[in-house]
């Protein structure tokens, strides 16, 4: 390269201000791609990861309404990779607090904070999981879940404790999910139900069932023990004419705890966890019958540790294969889905979300090239004096053409240092930012409450920083190489007599 | 007439220019021999391709026809880059609007002829040298105070000054200089052709010199005149 290219082309950068623009539009697109990918891809991660934990590894669904537990658990517990399995029941129903204008004006008392409320209506509606307590355990960590739930309500104010029921020693009443007696007793007291006088005379009776802490906007006075009914409505039988008929049942339950999977939007906000037994029985199957005791409409699954994507997912074509034929004749095919798979609608979104910001970012950094483009363009228009000059006194065609490549690469080069930089600090103290603006400016950058969290999640991949800044520098030269190729192959006599 | 063979030659160039469907033919074969030591003014009126003949010596363009020796050999049809290398080797061009690059001081003008012939590292090792032969090339032609003085802070006669020392730098066999006092008044115009002929001299430089100016033609070894290009007398 002959000497003069860089020299000449350090003169022009220096000299010339609108080099400046061009090198804050680097600098800002670089720092944007940096702080928003960061920040997408920390959030995106933190999302995986709470929905990880909400959902089991496997989940065996599309089972025909008569599928019984036992035969699939030996069935898909028979397969080499599979530890262990959880039975499931999805149903619906209404939750209605009980003797609740005796509560009320507890439930003035106990308001902490209205920030959940400003856009809930909550109807009472709730998608019912009935879970085995004693299996559920083995498939999603729902020990975790109960130490969410009171951690996610302690950001708004809320003091609730984690629920004890799972760590009753009595498997009888774990398995349906009973609160303490006392605790039981105490809260019939506060209700003025019937009871025993001492409570060493009380047993616990009603089952337990657990809800997802953002209900706390319609329970914010929900005790521990606290009874809650549980209305759901089915159609088990038909009548003479061979029509179906509507079958309502409702029965109390206590008021066990607050859950949280961390998926907030999918799970928490709609569902509450009750007794696979329980609900079963409030659907009219007769526990007696042992056909229909064990009915489930899902399977959780827990695969063997440490298997790849296909492993696991060849693992879901042979588990579906292996449980089809017991589904009988006609069955609709069932399906084994992954955790991913389980969640596809959020995960798409997110995904989405991040995608399409991703494009907005190209964008920005595509407008960036052009400032360049516009500005080398512009340079080359003005110097064409200086390309005739260059072109008497011996400069090569690549040369000259070098002069004006190198000084795109070099405003590329400072303006994606200065943007790195710049993306490198903000990504670092982006929490520090955050506080500094709501504080003092009442601004806020990112609204945690929005997607329940304390930190604003960021992470900036090392790779990712020397993504951009290369793609920054690659896609300056190369919109570089239009007004360099221009200038390489001007006319020298034209360019010296020109005005 | 010198018996050594031509420094520079020019046999029976040619050169059209296209306007629209038009051809026009600017030289119509012209012959030329400049050699070593030899001062030669090239007049005639405007149009009549001075300026043309001498972008064709100086290879910055290219015959329609005819060529263009440098010591005998022939090299209007070198590829463009080599034409560039040889441009810069043997060519030191003195322009009537000095074409002084602006961002830059004199003495960078002047370098930034040593900087096309090196590498960025090997001109790097050769700096102090380089800086020493620019600046006495200034000092020579009375700009030793003015190194660094960007071009709009100088004078037109200064600013000539410094497009000689830049056309000199490189050590060129042949300077071409197109009407390099016409844009000075005649005082100045005297003093940088005194200065340019008696670099020539004591270099032995041959000097092709466009000029409308029967006197400073009158100067020179030889006088070549041009009408509607062709060479007349």
């Amino acid at each position: 390269m002959q000497a003069f290219s860089p020299f000449l082309a350090l003169r022009y950068l220096l000299i010339r201000r609108i080099n400046l623009l061009s090198m804050f539009g680097v600098a800002f697109a670089v720092w944007a791609m940096l702080v928003v990918d960061g920040v997408f891809t920390g959030f995106v991660s933190d999302i995986k990861a709470n929905v990880r934990d909400s959902a089991p590894a496997l989940l065996l669904t599309g089972l025909p309404h008569d599928t019984g537990y036992e035969q699939l658990r030996e069935t898909l517990e028979r397969d080499q990779d599979v530890v262990t399995t959880a039975p499931r029941l999805r149903h619906h129903g209404l939750l209605q607090a009980t003797m609740r204008s005796a509560l009320g004006a507890r439930g003035q008392r106990l308001q902490v904070s209205s920030e959940l409320e400003f856009d809930h209506s909550d109807n009472g509606f709730a998608l019912l999981l009935g879970i085995d307590p004693l299996r559920e355990p083995d498939v999603v960590p729902l020990a975790g879940w109960l130490r969410r739930g009171p951690a996610e309500l302690r950001r708004y104010g809320y003091q609730p404790e984690p629920s004890p029921v799972l760590d009753d020693p009595d498997p009888t009443r774990r398995a349906l999910l009973q609160v303490p007696d006392e605790v039981e007793w105490r809260a019939r007291r506060r209700a003025g139900l019937p009871t025993e006088r001492e409570l060493a005379d009380f047993r616990a009776v009603w089952p337990g069932v657990l809800l997802g802490w953002p209900r706390i906007r319609s329970f914010r006075w929900l005790q521990e023990g606290d009874p809650l009914d549980l209305l759901v409505a089915a159609f088990p039988t038909t009548d003479a004419a061979g029509d179906a008929v509507l079958r309502t049942d409702s029965r109390p339950f206590a008021f066990a705890g607050w859950f949280g999977s961390g998926n907030r939007r999918m799970f928490d906000e709609t569902t509450v966890l009750v007794p696979i037994e329980t609900l079963r029985t409030l659907l009219g199957h007769d526990i007696h019958d042992l056909e229909s005791i064990d009915l489930v409409t899902d399977v959780a699954i827990r695969p063997r540790d440490g298997l790849s994507d296909a492993a696991i997912a060849a693992l879901q074509t042979r588990l579906a294969a292996a449980v089809q034929p017991l589904l009988g004749d006609g069955a609709l095919p069932c399906v084994v889905y992954d955790w991913q798979q389980q969640n596809s609608v959020f995960l798409s979104a997110v995904e989405l979300e991040q995608s399409m910001m991703e494009i907005v970012l190209f964008v920005v950094m595509l407008v960036s090239a052009f400032v360049i483009y516009a500005t080398m363009h512009m340079m080359v228009v003005q110097k064409v004096k200086d390309i005739g000059i260059l072109a008497a006194v011996g400069a090569s065609p690549g040369g000259i053409g070098r002069v004006f490549l190198l000084c795109a690469l070099a405003v590329a080069m400072i303006g994606a240092a200065l943007g790195t930089a710049a993306g490198w600090l903000c990504t670092t103290y982006l929490n520090e930012i955050d506080d500094f603006m709501r504080e003092h400016l009442g601004a806020e950058l990112f609204p945690r409450n929005l997607f329940d969290l304390d930190r604003i999640p960021c992470h900036l991949a090392p790779s990712w920083i020397v993504t951009v800044a290369v793609a920054a520098c690659g896609l300056a030269l190369l919109v570089a190489l239009v007004p360099a190729r221009r200038a390489a192959r001007m006319n020298p006599v034209l360019a010296l007599s020109y005005e | 007439m010198s018996t050594s063979p031509p420094v520079l030659a020019a046999e029976g160039v040619e050169k059209h220019f296209r306007l629209g469907r038009r051809d026009i033919p600017v030289l119509r074969g012209v012959d030329l021999q400049i050699h070593a030591g030899e001062k030669v003014a090239l007049l005639g009126a405007s149009g009549a391709g001075k300026s043309t003949l001498l972008h064709l010596l100086g290879l910055l363009d290219k015959p329609s026809g005819g060529r263009v020796l440098y010591d005998g050999a022939p090299v209007h049809d070198l590829p463009v880059a080599e034409r560039a290398r040889l441009r810069h080797q043997q060519v030191g061009f003195v322009f009537q609007f000095y074409h002084l690059i602006p961002e830059l001081t004199a003495l960078q003008n002047v370098l930034l002829a040593r900087m096309m012939a090196t590498s960025v590292l090997g001109y790097w090792g050769q700096r102090k040298q380089a800086r020493a032969a620019a600046k006495a090339l200034l000092e020579q032609v009375g700009l030793g105070d003015r190194l660094h003085h960007r071009p709009a802070e100088l004078s037109g006669g200064e600013r000539q000054r410094v497009a000689i020392a830049r056309a000199l730098l490189a050590e060129p066999k042949v300077v071409l200089a197109d009407e390099p006092t016409g844009n000075l008044d005649s005082t100045t115009a005297k003093g940088v052709v005194d200065l340019m002929f008696s670099i020539q001299q004591e270099r032995g430089l041959a000097f092709l010199l466009v000029t409308h100016d029967e006197g400073l033609a009158g100067r020179c070894d030889r006088v070549v005149r041009m009408r509607d290009g062709v060479v007349v007398a």
